[in-house]
């Protein structure tokens, strides 16, 4: 898995590309961390290159949206597909997260 | 007459995960699984192993062992098993949607995943080993409705 970041005005976004499995999930999170430690609020995942994700990824997510939130900021996701997507609509969880088709879409909204 | 199963038997440690999803995947493809079905195939194998990974010895270690055959058109049968303490994971409670983001419980999504994923999946302890064993994929189109 990479993550590659691009630091925006009013966000940050997190390009997420590889597969996310319980190997790797926390370097997510832990990536997350330290922009919210430097005081990001709102980070936006480009998932558009995620091509797996399990349930320690859904994990990471769930975590960082939640850590986000407690500061009134946020984690959009962003060109959900394929299996990553399977697994958010099969969860249902897809409904809480606020979810968009472009990192622009996401952007725009915040 | 069943064919004989293929196996593979490593530590139960997370860098195990691996190579025995890849085993298993080999097995899928070789079975004429899709892409997407392997995928699938790989996120069960996953949750299933992790458990084990994590659990099932601790503090102690032991052993975990993922075996297959292939079952009729483009199927496999699955077995997964330790040997570690008495343990049905399937027992799980369904994890519950929150509305709110904030209010939702981050974990116990794997088993619910599993067992929307897999076919006729059971549990049995077996010669002081737990054994979980599915069919995969589903026989109606998997992963696009409910079980």
């Amino acid at each position: 898995m990479k993550i590659e970041p691009t630091e925006l005005e009013k966000a940050v976004v997190l390009k997420v590309t590889g597969r996310m499995d319980a190997e790797n999930a926390h370097e997510f999170e832990q990536a997350c961390e330290r922009w919210i430690s430097q005081g990001t609020r709102h980070i936006v995942a480009d998932l558009d290159g995620l091509e797996y994700v399990s349930s320690m990824g859904l994990r990471s997510f769930l975590t960082v949206a939640q850590e986000l939130q407690s500061r009134s900021g946020s984690l959009s996701l962003c060109g959900l597909h394929g299996l990553p997507r399977q697994v958010f609509e099969i969860t249902k969880l897809i409904g809480i997260f606020p979810v968009y088709e472009s990192t622009q879409q996401a952007i725009a909204r915040l | 007459m069943d064919e004989p199963f293929e196996r593979l038997m490593l530590p139960a440690r997370l860098d195990s995960l691996r190579p025995l999803i890849e085993f298993a995947r080999q097995g899928g493809e070789k079975a004429g699984l899709g892409s997407s079905e392997l995928d699938q195939l790989a996120l069960v194998l996953e949750e299933i192993l992790v458990n084990i990974a994590l659990y099932a010895y601790q503090p102690e270690e032991g052993d975990m062992e993922l075996a297959y055959r292939s079952e009729g058109y483009s199927k496999l049968w699955v077995e997964v098993s330790d040997q570690g303490r008495c343990f049905n994971p399937l027992d799980a409670p369904e994890p519950e949607l929150k509305d709110e983001l904030i209010d939702q419980k981050v974990g116990g999504w794997g088993i619910f995943l599993v067992k929307f994923l897999a076919e006729s999946i059971s549990y049995r302890r077996e010669n002081g080993r737990n054994i979980i064993s599915f069919r995969f994929p589903r026989s109606e189109t998997a992963g696009t409705s409910n079980p």
